[in-house]
């Protein structure tokens, strides 16, 4: 067979480039707007993923972890009466008033209140032992560094949280939250720095660690069972999934990326259907004398389709190389990008629709190749 | 080989109607070169459409090899066209990014050759052209009437029985398009084939063995060479 697609893509590929740069540009797009969306919307789960522990213990329907509501002391006493818990860590969560430099004015942040010890739970990910064992000190605090500038701080500096002045001792780094600065602290700094004298010593979360992490989803039935309705018991996994999904989907951000990738989508086969048509157009007369000789209408379709794909194909890789550079330019920036192989492969997948789509929009314009507009 | 009779067409409508064949009645022999000729818009390309089954007539019927063509519907009028028909158009409708052997090649894959027997059979039909030293080429460095030469031989390498011309010189120079047409007469000839060419080019008169004059969708006279045409050639 000879391959007259292939050979005519390759010889006239001045031709097929726009088209392959609007799926490349296609794929680019949809590839950020989902690392874009699971890394912003995936901070959304920050207090989560950063942190060792199976299962979290709650307030009963917490959506997101921001949402939470103090829950009774002795639910740690109960948590640690089952024979499976190993270790039960309070988490406090203070939704708080910062007051830096004189320039910046008042911030909203959150204050989260750990068990700053080495073998603490909270953040583990994140913080190595040196970090933790300054939060020890009283009135000491981390934030993020990429955080440093909105707050106008350098390592060393002081400000006041809730009318307590702290220190800033430290950064990390993947601390950032959704929604507002998340500032780090012991659990006494926590402590002192809560103007909510009623519930103070209470607190909106336990982290538990089980001697077995693959029963997690049995322990959580059972000490959710158990609670007689105080408190809920989520794995870390449905934990973190509910914050993202909260955010994603109950705030309409979601419904906005899918309506972008709508038109993202659209424009995309728009154009590489116009250039397919217009690569149609530019051999009819060939296309028309194969007809002429007899071959079928299907046969010159799968011309055209298979350039389609070779047009998708090639767009794809480049828009995945292009991709690739632009991921690793933005977390040299702290922007928030995260991929999953499953985007990846979802985005292929709607990029290389994008290519048959338009294949078969330009095919439509075979019809015009009739032989007897050759005869003149 | 090739019969028409009571041909009729018309194209428009309402007041813009125009006749293009007015029953028309043809027989076109094998073996031999048949010309059609006359004035632009006296129906020739749209009766060799017909006799192509490229196009319905209105009325009367075509015999092709002994098949009435209006009795086939779109798939097997193809399946016809396919394995019994070549074309040379004015127009060369080369693919510019094949060579001269793939251009000839290519039909051949759709009629399910394999790959070496229609490079093999592509190769012949370009030698029968005088083009086997040119089969590398692409069709950018070929000259026209090269050019034509390798449209005569796609249309010739899968032997049809029936081989149509329309105004195949028409955008040749002299040289080229005597040796288009004594291309298309050998064919007639060592293939018997029939082959049926239109033209309103004069210079073809005196290569055809037999020359229809045709005027307002009718055939208004015909002529038969009264010189062998091998002695021309020559």
């Amino acid at each position: 067979m000879v391959a007259l697609a292939r050979k005519t893509l390759i010889y006239e590929w001045r031709r097929f480039l726009p088209a392959a740069v609007a799926i490349a540009f296609s794929g680019l797009l949809l590839l950020m707007q989902a690392a874009l969306m699971l890394g912003i919307f995936g901070s959304a789960a920050v207090y989560v993923d950063q942190s060792g522990g199976d299962l979290w213990v709650g307030y009963p329907g917490t959506q997101s972890i921001e949402l939470g509501r103090p829950i009774p002391r002795d639910s740690e006493m109960r948590l640690l009466m089952d024979a499976d818990v190993r270790q039960v860590e309070p988490f406090q969560w203070i939704d708080a008033d910062w007051r830096g430099p004189a320039d910046r004015g008042g911030l909203s942040v959150f204050v989260s209140g750990i068990d700053a010890h080495a073998n603490g739970l909270m953040y583990a990910r994140v913080l190595d032992p040196s970090l933790r064992q300054r939060l020890l000190e009283p009135d000491s605090v981390i934030v993020d560094h990429a955080d440093l500038p909105k707050l106008g701080m350098q390592v060393g500096d002081s400000a006041v949280i809730n009318g307590h002045r702290i220190h800033l001792v430290g950064t990390g780094s993947g601390l950032r939250a959704l929604g507002g600065i998340n500032v780090l602290s012991s659990a006494n700094t926590a402590h002192r720095l809560d103007n909510d004298h009623p519930n103070s010593g209470n607190v909106a979360y336990y982290v538990v660690k089980l001697a077995n992490p693959s029963n997690a989803q049995v322990v959580a039935e059972r000490l959710s069972a158990a609670s007689g309705g105080r408190y809920a018991v989520w794995t870390r996994e449905e934990f973190a999934r509910r914050a993202v999904d909260y955010w994603m989907f109950g705030t309409g951000a979601g419904l906005g990326v899918l309506f972008l990738s709508a038109v993202v989508l659209i424009a995309g086969a728009v154009i590489t259907s116009q250039t397919l048509m217009g690569a149609v157009a530019g051999s009819i007369r060939e296309y028309a004398t194969l007809r002429a000789l007899g071959v079928s209408i299907a046969g010159l379709r799968a011309v055209v389709l298979e350039q389609a794909g070779w047009v998708g194909v090639c767009g794809l890789l480049a828009g995945l190389a292009v991709g690739t550079l632009a991921l690793v330019l933005a977390r040299s920036q702290d922007v928030p990008v995260e991929l999953s192989m499953i985007s990846v492969l979802l985005c292929s997948v709607l990029v290389l629709t994008i290519a048959l789509v338009s294949g078969l929009l330009a095919v439509r314009s075979l019809r015009r190749a009739d032989p007897a507009t050759l005869m003149r | 080989m090739l019969k028409a009779e009571l041909l009729q067409k018309s194209f428009g409508n309402g007041r813009a109607h125009i006749n293009v064949l007015r029953n028309l009645t043809l027989e076109v022999d094998a073996g031999e070169l048949t010309l059609i000729s006359g004035p632009s818009g006296c129906g020739k390309s749209t009766l060799l459409s017909i006799l192509s089954g490229l196009m319905y007539a209105d009325a009367g019927r075509v015999i092709a090899l002994g098949e009435d063509l209006a009795k086939l519907n779109e798939r097997q009028i193809e399946r016809f066209r396919l394995q019994h028909t070549g074309f040379v158009f004015q127009g060369f409708n080369l693919f510019p990014a094949l060579t001269a052997l793939e251009q000839v090649a290519l039909p051949l894959s759709y009629l399910g050759f394999a790959t070496a027997r229609a490079n093999a059979r592509a190769m012949e039909a370009l030698d029968e052209v005088g083009l086997g030293s040119r089969a590398g080429l692409r069709p950018d460095a070929l000259s026209g009437g090269e050019k034509q030469r390798v449209a005569i031989a796609r249309a010739i390498a899968k032997e049809p029985a029936l081989l149509f011309a329309d105004e195949p010189t028409s955008s040749l120079d002299a040289a080229s398009g005597q040796i288009v047409i004594d291309t298309l007469h050998r064919i007639a000839r060592q293939h018997d084939t029939t082959v049926l060419c239109v033209s309103h080019d004069p210079r073809l008169n005196t290569y055809a063995e037999r020359v229809l004059t045709m005027e307002d969708g009718r055939i208004l006279s015909e002529r038969r060479a009264t010189v062998p045409l091998e002695e021309i050639s020559e």
